[in-house]
């Protein structure tokens, strides 16, 4: 098919589809209703458990089934990515060079380093108390390490990031979730079930049951998993080479 | 007993994590053993909950049990449809493993564990996806068995033909899926409920179907009909198949495009069936036009493929049509021969692609001109490929046979020829590849130059260290077993009439006949075997008479192998889909 015919058939099915989409979204409810019967119901579970942020109870609580899924894909992907780039019977690992780095870059990155791991830890912790949670701190702290990076070198970045330890964290923060989630089993109510410790005082660190440990294995898992899948890429970059004449 | 329905999920999770944490120090043969026995554990969890499925069990997980009929929690099913599925997937993850003991030529460096965690996770999304009763959830495990199958697919990163397939599988599945999130979401702001019978209860209420109840219908069958291959969104297919390793072949062959048409079942049963949902004239005019195309250029395919992995491939493609049709039909005994068509079919075609790896492995090439009485020495491999070839075509009594018997008889008319003629052609294309590679029989294909288009097979790298010289027993006794299990289908008393019961007891309902043989079933496997038979004599012996003709050429070059074409065909099979159900909204 030359680009003229494929063209033509992005713009045929593009123009039909957008046609259903429009005609759809005039049969949508109104924008900006103050009444939807999902929210309602889980706002309303989500104060019965003493869980101050509703997100943090859907999210850990009330459909932690989902987020299982969400982190296995995550953890699928990582673990994906460490099977595709592995280094290939051609390829040869090489020392990365050190490099200069500008003082003003150095100066601002070791000094934000430090506030940005503190900054995502503080998201995790916070997660069932106010808008964050495990999977955006995880990606916060994970990015932070990489000011290193950025700041020193490759050589100083892999120095505090031993790839292996964090691949072993990735594995045990899932295999966290899954045991929180059979502890429901065993205890005799359901898998997942938030019935094994106390709600705990509305707005405090521990209230809200297991959400705040789901969330706390979320943040470990994600945070493992992003450290991971950097150092995978970034190894691609700097460090493993095809051999000479291949 | 119905609290253990999450554990198929859980329990293959666990085993990958633990895979995973443990696999820098595992040496290679724990990693695998490991691997089977959660595998073969989930298989057995998952026999266990059939055995116990009636009446169907439902699952809130988390205890979230609904008051008053509603629920913000997740609802997991565990029917007879689900939880079948859940144990096919099971038992073939069991098979892949077992068939790839020790076979990948090289583990990634300090991570033996890698390989068997990701076809753990990859049976982790099949069982979830069977059993998940809430959409959302299901198009969770979706994307999961999704993310991990492109990842099996491009396994032998070094060739450029497994990163482009996998490329290929990633971009045109991702795209079906923000299709199917996008239908979600229609029916989540409609609703406001994300489990599948309280959507369909909720679009009941608001009355009859309009343009969003079609726009969501369209975009979630685009996501499913996606990964059943269905034409023309099957082009990701052939092309995956080809570069997959063989024990992901057989798993992405076996089962998993098969759940895609399970998926397409699932939600019409749970979400559209009712008077909100979509009419039963225009669910049976998409499925059977696109079921019946998907079939007849399935089978062309086929027949002119020499490749044999890309050969199997189409006729997956072919066979999901067959099992899109008879979903279509909308009848409940339609739907007792699919479920025994699919479990059968599952078995076949993983025994076939089973021993296509061996023919790879040993002799560097899956090209059937190249492989010409080569491969006469392995008698007990020619065996089971042959009778593959004949279950294939539904040979009585596999289970192939008694499904399409059973769905033959609740189609009647013009489809029944459908299914006789594309069975054949496949089979036959099969068969003509047994002919020629295990028995040496007729000419040896001369080398005529071929089109550009064609992809010969030649020059691949086998998947093991070294090329086979003894045929592992593994690699033997899996497709054995696999077979064994096909013909089991058909000839265990009884297991025909628990099959329909609980397809029964888990759709619409009704006293039903129980699936049986019938003699015009019979006859009917045993003239599209004869059939097969006779036309790969023909092809065979008389190899200019069934040569490619002109008409074909247009048809094979539409698999380019240029993402943008199938993401042009994507586009237009989804507005293709929106006109054939488009009528019943029009008419409401």
């Amino acid at each position: 098919m030359n680009r003229r015919v494929r063209l033509l058939m992005v713009l045929a099915g593009g123009a039909g589809l957008a046609a259903l989409l429009v005609a759809a979204c005039l049969d949508m409810p109104g924008f900006g209703g103050d009444r939807h019967p999902y929210g309602d119901r889980a706002v309303h579970e989500s104060l019965a458990r003493r869980t101050a942020n509703t997100i943090a109870s859907v999210n850990f609580d009330q459909r932690a089934f989902d987020t299982l899924g969400e982190m296995t894909i995550l953890f699928g992907a990582v673990l994906g990515t460490v099977v595709l780039l592995r280094q290939t019977r051609d390829e040869r690992r090489a020392a990365p060079r050190p490099e200069d780095v500008a003082p003003p870059v150095r100066r601002y990155a070791l000094a934000v380093l430090p506030v940005a791991v503190l900054t995502g830890l503080y998201v995790i912790a916070h997660g069932q108390l106010s808008p964050g949670g495990g999977f955006q701190g995880g990606v916060v702290a994970a990015t932070a390490l990489h000011l290193l990076y950025l700041g020193a070198d490759y050589r100083a970045l892999e120095r505090i990031r031993p790839v292996g330890l964090y691949e072993v964290g990735d594995a045990l923060a899932a295999s966290a979730y899954l045991v929180l989630g059979l502890a429901g089993v065993l205890a005799g109510t359901a898998f997942l079930a938030n019935t094994l410790l106390p709600y705990g005082t509305f707005n405090t660190l521990t209230s809200g049951g297991t959400v705040p440990l789901l969330n706390a294995a979320i943040g470990m898992e994600v945070a493992c998993a992003v450290v991971v899948l950097l150092a995978r890429f970034l190894d691609q970059a700097v460090e493993i080479e095809e051999e000479s004449g291949t | 007993m119905k609290h253990l329905l999450p554990l198929v999920v859980a329990v293959p999770l666990l085993g990958a994590a633990l895979l995973v944490a443990g696999g820098r120090r595992l040496p290679r043969v724990v990693a695998e053993t490991v691997g089977c026995a959660v595998a073969a554990g989930t298989a057995a969890l998952a026999l266990l909950l059939l055995a116990n499925s009636s009446p169907p069990m439902v699952e809130w997980v988390g205890g979230w049990t609904p008051e008053n009929g509603r629920s913000v929690g997740i609802v997991l099913v565990g029917d007879g449809p689900g939880l079948g599925l859940a144990a096919l997937a099971s038992l073939l993850t069991v098979a892949a493993l077992a068939y790839s003991w020790h076979y990948f030529d090289e583990p990634p460096r300090r991570h033996t564990g890698s390989f068997p965690a990701l076809v753990l996770l990859f049976q982790a999304g099949m069982c979830g996806f069977a059993v998940a009763g809430d959409l959302f959830n299901a198009f969770v495990f979706f994307e999961l068995m999704s993310v991990v199958a492109y990842a099996l697919t491009g396994h032998r990163v070094e060739e450029a033909k497994a990163v482009q397939g996998a490329l290929t599988f990633g971009v045109v599945t991702s795209l079906g899926a923000y299709a199917m999130l996008m239908g979600i979401a229609l029916l989540y702001a409609r609703t406001g409920e994300l489990a599948m019978a309280h959507i369909g209860r909720g679009l009941d209420r608001h009355g009859g179907p309009d343009a969003l109840v079609l726009a969501a219908f369209v975009l979630v069958l685009t996501g499913l009909l996606v990964k059943a291959a269905a034409v023309p969104f099957h082009f990701w297919l052939p092309d995956a198949h080809a570069v997959a390793p063989t024990p992901v072949c057989m798993l992405l062959s076996g089962v998993m495009v098969e759940l895609g048409a399970y998926g397409v079942w699932r939600v019409h049963d749970s979400v559209f069936s009712g008077p909100g949902g979509v009419p039963e004239a225009d669910l049976e005019r998409v499925l059977v036009v696109l079921g019946s195309l998907t079939a007849v250029i399935g089978a062309v395919m086929c027949w002119y493929q020499r490749h044999v992995k890309r050969l199997l491939a189409y006729s997956t493609v072919a066979h999901t049509g067959l099992f899109l049709v008879g979903i279509g039909i909308l009848t409940p005994q339609a739907d007792d021969g699919i479920a025994l068509y699919v479990l059968g079919h599952a078995g076949v075609k993983a025994a076939l692609f089973a021993c296509t790896g061996i023919l790879l492995d040993r002799y560097g090439t899956v090209d059937e001109h190249a492989l010409y009485g080569r491969a006469r020495e392995l008698r007990g491999v020619a065996v089971l490929f042959l009778v593959g070839a004949l279950a294939l075509g539904g040979l009585p009594p596999f289970g192939t046979a008694l499904g399409k018997a059973v769905t033959e008889e609740a189609v009647g008319g013009p489809l029944t020829v459908l299914y006789v003629a594309v069975s054949a052609i496949t089979a036959g294309a099969v068969l003509r590849v047994a002919a020629r590679v295990f028995l040496g029989l007729g000419p040896q294909p001369g080398e005529t130059p071929s089109p550009a288009y064609e992809t010969t097979g030649a020059g691949e790298e086998p998947e093991t260290r070294h090329r086979l010289g003894r045929v592992p027993g593994t690699m033997t006794a899996v497709p054995a077993l696999l077979l064994a299990g096909a013909l089991a289908v058909g000839v265990t008393p009884g297991f025909a009439a628990g099959v329909s019961r609980a397809v029964n007891e888990a759709g619409s309902g009704g006293a039903v006949t129980p699936a049986h043989w019938t003699p015009p079933g019979v006859l009917l496997g045993l003239v599209s075997t004869a059939l097969a038979a006779g036309l790969a004599t023909l092809a065979v012996t008389r190899p200019a008479l069934l040569a490619e003709p002109g008409w074909a050429a247009p048809l094979r070059r539409l698999q380019s192998g240029h993402i943008g074409d199938y993401v042009a065909w994507t586009l237009l099979g989804t507005v293709l889909l929106g006109v054939l159900a488009l009528p019943g909204v029009l008419g409401a």
